[in-house]
Formats: structure tokens, C-alpha cells, sequence
């Protein structure tokens, strides 16, 4: 929805006669401005789960978190446009792996859980990532790693992680070869 | 009667576009055919669309890639933003033996590959130009520095060059701009190196055509970091900023792009060349143009492709080719050897900008008075020193509000050194016509043969072990040598297809540029060289583009082509 759609709808409610359902005209209004595209591989569920988990990797701090970038969108691209056959079948066992753990350890759905729940079940996703690193020889890429590569990949490139978090400049004009890093206004490097 | 142009210029890019400014700034009618589209700068230069707006973020259409650029993919520059700028595979096929990969990395538009070069830049020196005489290899050059040294003022005094000057014989300096800056911990390395290796091994700032001042109309470079994707205010060369403008401005250039040279057209009885015959790639109809004098300017390949789609029934092996040397000693420089450390300390401390340039470290194996190495000539490095960003998270423990606020500083300074060799001439690496296979105009494609040797293999094992030896004396950790096992081709310096000498039975191309067989036809790109050095080559290029226009022109007044 553009801003032209969003003053036709303001001008809608103009016109309407007597007493409005103001709070449900709002409300509708939010929900169509807030729109997301249609997600072509991840189902509601898996996308609830993806959102939770990257969540749970890059949250809302002082600046916005992996929700607000919408992460969980370019995750569903990559899967949809990107990521070889194997390659988007292992993330979706990953997801449906995940919650089978969840339902273990605390009887859930992984979106179900309490933050502390979900916390607890991806150190231990995480540890076992890092215990494979550490064994010789190829392994496919466990999954609590590729997510926290894509979360982290998507969250750094989307306009909020590489503006708010990074304060990225697209023309920053000068090279300061050498400067003390509180004065920097951004990391080196990247795009 | 059909047009005859004074001088025609079969591309557009870096060769090209001197090629133009010079003939036209001496007043001959020109013009320069390219096989590719218009570029306007207004619309084609991305430099600045910033990587949330592209649909991959930065990670490239994968699948468009593999359908379409299966070759091209493999360049660092050919991604999301400047894909563009490389050929369609399909279109633009080649062919090689299954064991023997060359990668042709190819832009085919106004301005070729300038757009999306390198933009490092260093002159040769006769450590060089001796080499293939004192080695007893392939053939001497017909040129020595003294000849092409007023020439390399000439196209750096217009090109705008920043560096360092050094001193250093092998490496003469330059007409230099002021430099760009050394970050914090490149100047630690700079010392360390300085009191380990006194002036046998010098760390300096990549001499490059970035201006660091305005210079002759285009603006000092904003460092947005990524010249490749093209650049508004015209702060790097690339022909479209500077040389064909130049030449536009004498009013004497015409400019034909869409524009696919077939062959050229040969007066057997006058030994001259007297046209381009040329494939419209829009109607693909065939159009003829005459010209005085020619100029290949089309890159290494297409330059020797275009000699032997010449032949004819008296000269079946090509024009300009009784020494039988064109396509072949084909070379591209070898790279990738060297090694990457971390380096303690200035946490503190940051860089800011993008500095679209690193280090560079001169040659040191083999000079002239120096100890030998048991492989024939050297090797310089590129790199420089950069601080880890957010992407060191993904394997490092920790995910959550901490996390995400630690990711927000930069990570430990890390220290690279990468090889780029010296590739000898062989007369075995060559590329031939293969008239099995014919690309999206009807025209024979090439078959290219080549692959590294022994010596080219030793020069990358002494780039890792000699790298790995820098960092240790610059006092890194964890240092990681390494030695790439990249094809030929993907330096993208390719040359020697038409090489340069002194005896028309042993060389394409005499001490002019100016083809034995055929004195109005000059060939100025990389095909003329008869050994790589190690330095990045188009500054030579441009610098024997303009001498061997300033000769043509010389023989045209003396009545002599």
C-alpha cells in the first residue's frame, strides 16, 4: 500500500455518515498500511517460528531488532529464489526439528514457549553447532547456524541494521585513515 | 562513394578511448566501432543504490548467474549492482580443453572493461623490458623504459594518479597526486617491515587512478567504496569519464556503438588494411567501414580473434600472422598467493570512509643486483589491514541483546598480503579459432589453451611463505598462508596474442605497435605484449596507445601508410 492508497482510505472515512466505528476503521487502516507481501515458502507457522528465532537472535534494544527489519521476508526470498532444493529442504527440517525439541523440553511448539524456553533450547542448538565446527571433516551446515547467518546477513543489509545500527553513510565524503572509535560514525568496510 | 574514415578504433574501453583522444586531438577523423550498448552514466552508475535496495542485499541472483553468467560469476566485481557490465555467456561463448579452465571475464559496452577495472597503476621498469633478453625467453622487447617513460607522463598527467613516490629502480615512480592514507594499522606494518626488511621490502599505498583532488573537471573521490559499480563524479578513470569525452570535444569523433567487428578488409596488392567489416547487433545486418589506418583496441582475444577471422584464401592463417605468433603466448598474471594474520592492539582505533584502495608491496624476488630466487622473476602484493565487522558473529557463541550490542563495534584488526605473479611466455598457451562454434552474431568463437607452469606455481608458493614471513615480523597472530589454485584469466590480465619484437619472423608487432605484415594496422592493447611483469598492466597499455597513435600520425604526414 502506497501513500496515495493510504489518503483514498482517509478520505473514505471522511465521507462516512454519523458515528464511525472510529477504533475499527483504525484499526483496519493499521493493518492495511502494515501489509506484508504474500510469503511464498515459509507456511504461517514456519514463518511465526522463523520470526521468533531471529528474534530471539537480534531483538529489539535500544535500536529495532530483527522483527522490525523484517527479516523473516528475506529469509522467505532466499529460500524462495536463492537457496538450492537441498539446501531449503534442510532449513524446513530445521524448523520442524526445532519444534519437536520444543515440545520436548517444554512441551510447545517453539513459538509457544517463554522467552526463557526459547533461550534455553537454542544454546543447546547453538553448542551442538559448535561442537560439529569443531570436528574434522564436511558436515552439512547445522541449522541453528544457518539461521543465524541469514538473521544476521539480513538484518545488517535491510535499511534499519545498516542505518540505525551501523549508521551506515552511502556518501561518507572523506577517509579518516586512523580515528578513535567512539568518533567513528560507522564500521569499516561492507557495502 | 563510401565514407573513409582518417583512423578507425575497434573498441572502446581502456586502449580505445586513448587511442581516440589522440588521434582526434591530432585531427584525424575517427571512428571508434564497440560491439556493445551506450552507457549513460545518469541511469547505469549504481554506486550509490545502497544494498537494502537490491533484492539479494549484496548476495547476487544466483540463479539468473548460473543460467546466463556461468563464466562471468566468477569475477569479484561481476555482482548484484555491476553484473551488467559483464557479458551474457550464452551470447558470448569460447571453448577450452576439459583440464585446461580459462576464465575470459569480458564486458562488452561503450567504455569495456574500464568501468568495472581494478584501477591500480605501475609503471614497468627495464628490469622488465631486460627480462625476456636476460632470461634467453620468448623475444626481447623492442622497447626499453626510456621510450615509453614520456609517454606514461603523458596518460598519467591526464588520468590522475595518487601514490607514493619511492625511488625504487624497479618501480619508477610516477606523476603522483597526493596519496591516499595508510589506516592505523597498515602504518604498524609499514614500520615493523621497514626495521625487519629495511628497503628490500616496502609497504606503500596502491598507487591507483582514484583523484585525491580534483583534477582537469572531475571531482575528488568521495570514497563510497565500490568504483567498480561506476562513479557520478567521475573520480576514477574509466574511458567514459575521460578519454572519449576528450575525444568528443575535437569534434572528430564518431562513435558507433552496436557495433561487432567481423574482420577487416585487406588490399593484398597495397599490403594495407582498408576497413572494418562489422555486424550490426541490433539488425545483425553486415556494414562495411574504411579507414586509412586501424586501430585494435577490442582486449587481448578479440584483437588476435579478429586477425585470424581476417584470413583469406592467400593468408589462411590470419592477417598480420606470417610469423605465425598470433594468439599465441597467451598470459595472465598469477595470483593468490599469500597469507592473512591478526594483528593485537589498537582496539581504539578505526578507519572511516570506504577507501576504495589498499597497500601495495613492490617487487623484491630477483632484482637486478639482488640474490636470485630459484624461479625466474617476482611478484608484488596488494591488501592492507581491516577490522572484523558483524559477519564475525555467525560463528562465535552468543545471540541476544548483548550479543547484538558487542556485533556493533567492529571486531580485532586483521592483516592481509596477496601475490599477484609474473607469468613467463609460452609458446604453448595460445588461442585458435574454433569453427565448430559460433556466438550469437554468426562469428567463430575462440579456443583457448593455456595453463600455469612450474614457474608460475613456485612464484605463488614464494608469495605464501615469504607473505607469512612479513606478518610474523609485523608481529601478527594466527597467521594463515595460502595458495589459490585460480585458472588463468581470472587476474583479467590477459596479454601476449600479438606480441611486440624485433624480427617480423618471431614477432606480430614491431617497437611502433605497428603489425610487420601490415604498416597502417597498430594493435595497442594487451595483445602486444611480449612478457606480464608483475605490475597491473593498463597503464602500460595506455602509455603505448598514445606513443604508437603520436607515431601513426607521424607517418601519415610523411605520407608513409
Amino acid at each position: 500500500m502506497d501513500r496515495r492508497d493510504a489518503l483514498r482510505l482517509f478520505s473514505a472515512t471522511a465521507a462516512l455518515p454519523a458515528v464511525p466505528d472510529l477504533l475499527v476503521l483504525g484499526r483496519r487502516l493499521h493493518e492495511r498500511l502494515t501489509a506484508r507481501p504474500a510469503l511464498r515458502t515459509l507456511d504461517p507457522h514456519q514463518n511465526a517460528t522463523v520470526t521468533a528465532v531471529a528474534d530471539r537472535i537480534l531483538p529489539a534494544t535500544d535500536t529495532p531488532g530483527a522483527t522490525a527489519a523484517r527479516v523473516n521476508e528475506f529469509i522467505d526470498l532466499l529460500l524462495t529464489e536463492w537457496t538450492p532444493q537441498e539446501a531449503r529442504a534442510r532449513f524446513l527440517a530445521g524448523l520442524a526439528d526445532l519444534d519437536a525439541r520444543a515440545r520436548a523440553a517444554f512441551g510447545k511448539a517453539f513459538v509457544d514457549g517463554g522467552e526463557a524456553d526459547q533461550v534455553r533450547l537454542l544454546i543447546v542448538l547453538e553448542d551442538e553447532a559448535l561442537r560439529l565446527k569443531e570436528q574434522p571433516g564436511p558436515h552439512p551446515e547445522p541449522f541453528f547456524r544457518t539461521i543465524k547467518y541469514l538473521t544476521m546477513y539480513g538484518y545488517y543489509t535491510s535499511e534499519i541494521g545498516a542505518k540505525q545500527e551501523l549508521h551506515f553513510e552511502i556518501i561518507p565524503g572523506r577517509y579518516v585513515p586512523c580515528t578513535p572509535l567512539s568518533a567513528a560514525s560507522g564500521p569499516p568496510g561492507g557495502d | 562513394m563510401a565514407k573513409v574514415y582518417d583512423a578507425i578504433v575497434v573498441g572502446s574501453g581502456m586502449t580505445g578511448g586513448w587511442a581516440a583522444k589522440e588521434l582526434t586531438e591530432h585531427g584525424l577523423d575517427t571512428l571508434v566501432l564497440e560491439a556493445g550498448r551506450p552507457i549513460t552514466p545518469a541511469v547505469d552508475y549504481v554506486e550509490h543504490v545502497p544494498v537494502w535496495e537490491k533484492r539479494f542485499r549484496g548476495l547476487r541472483d544466483r540463479n539468473a548467474q548460473l543460467a546466463n553468467q556461468p563464466i562471468q560469476r566468477e569475477c569479484y566485481a561481476c555482482d548484484e549492482w555491476s553484473s551488467k557490465f559483464f557479458v551474457d555467456d550464452h551470447e558470448n561463448p569460447y571453448t577450452t580443453e576439459p583440464d585446461a579452465p580459462f576464465l575470459w571475464l569480458r564486458g562488452r559496452q561503450v567504455g569495456g572493461r574500464s568501468i568495472m577495472w581494478g584501477r591500480q597503476v605501475y609503471r614497468w621498469s627495464d628490469l622488465d623490458f631486460e627480462a625476456n633478453l636476460r632470461d634467453g625467453i620468448a623475444v626481447d622487447w623492442p622497447i626499453r623504459y626510456a621510450d615509453l617513460a614520456p609517454w606514461y607522463d603523458h596518460v598519467e598527467e591526464f588520468v590522475g594518479i595518487s601514490g607514493e613516490p619511492l625511488g625504487l629502480p624497479q618501480l619508477p615512480d610516477g606523476k603522483f597526486l597526493p596519496p591516499m592514507e595508510l589506516n592505523c594499522v597498515e602504518r604498524v606494518v609499514r614500520e615493523a617491515l621497514a626495521k625487519r626488511f629495511g628497503r628490500e621490502r616496502v609497504l606503500t599505498i596502491g598507487r591507483v587512478a582514484i583523484l585525491t583532488q580534483n583534477h582537469l573537471g572531475r571531482a575528488a573521490c568521495h570514497y563510497c567504496g565500490n568504483c567498480e559499480r561506476g562513479c557520478v563524479t567521475l573520480s576514477y578513470f574509466n574511458s567514459i569519464n575521460s578519454t572519449l569525452p576528450a575525444a568528443q570535444r575535437t569534434g572528430k569523433l564518431t562513435l558507433r556503438p552496436y557495433s561487432v567487428a567481423r574482420s577487416l578488409m585487406y588490399d593484398k596488392k597495397r599490403t594495407r588494411v582498408t576497413g572494418v567489416r562489422v555486424v550490426d547487433a541490433q539488425t545483425k545486418h553486415d556494414i562495411e567501414f574504411h579507414g586509412r589506418i586501424i586501430f585494435l583496441c577490442a582486449s587481448t582475444l578479440e584483437s588476435a580473434r579478429l586477425l585470424l577471422l581476417s584470413a583469406t584464401p592467400e593468408l589462411p592463417n590470419g592477417l598480420a600472422n606470417s610469423s605465425g605468433q598470433v594468439g599465441r603466448n597467451l598470459m595472465d598474471h598469477v595470483m593468490g598467493g599469500g597469507a592473512r594474520g591478526r594483528i593485537d592492539g589498537n582496539l581504539d582505533k578505526t578507519d572511516t570512509g570506504r577507501r576504495p584502495n589498499g597497500i601495495y608491496v613492490p617487487r623484491f624476488r630477483n632484482l637486478r643486483d639482488g640474490p636470485k630466487s630459484p624461479f625466474l622473476r617476482g611478484y608484488g602484493y596488494q591488501g592492507g589491514g581491516d577490522r572484523e565487522h558483524w559477519g564475525r558473529g555467525v560463528d562465535q557463541a552468543g545471540f541476544g541483546a548483548d550479543f547484538k550490542r558487542a556485533m556493533r563495534d567492529p571486531g580485532p584488526w586483521h592483516f592481509s598480503l596477496y601475490g599477484f605473479g609474473e607469468c613467463l611466455p609460452n609458446h604453448d598457451n595460445y588461442a585458435e579459432l574454433d569453427k565448430t562454434k559460433t556466438d550469437a552474431y554468426g562469428i567463430p568463437v575462440l579456443k583457448i589453451n593455456c595453463r600455469f607452469g612450474e614457474n608460475e606455481r613456485a612464484i605463488l608458493k614464494d608469495a605464501s611463505i615469504a607473505a607469512a614471513e612479513m606478518l610474523a615480523a609485523a608481529g601478527a597472530h594466527d597467521i594463515n598462508p595460502f595458495v589459490e589454485n585460480n585458472p588463468p584469466g581470472k587476474t583479467i590480465h590477459e596479454m601476449g596474442t600479438a606480441r611486440m619484437g624485433r624480427d617480423p619472423k618471431t614477432s606480430v608487432l614491431n617497437g611502433w605497435n605497428q603489425a610487420w605484415d601490415i604498416p597502417n594496422l597498430f594493435i595497442t592493447d594487451g595483445a602486444c605484449m611480449a612478457s606480464s611483469a608483475c605490475q597491473n598492466p593498463s597503464i602500460t597499455y595506455m602509455a603505448l596507445t598514445a606513443r604508437a597513435a603520436d607515431h601513426a600520425v607521424e607517418l601519415l604526414k610523411r605520407r608513409e601508410l
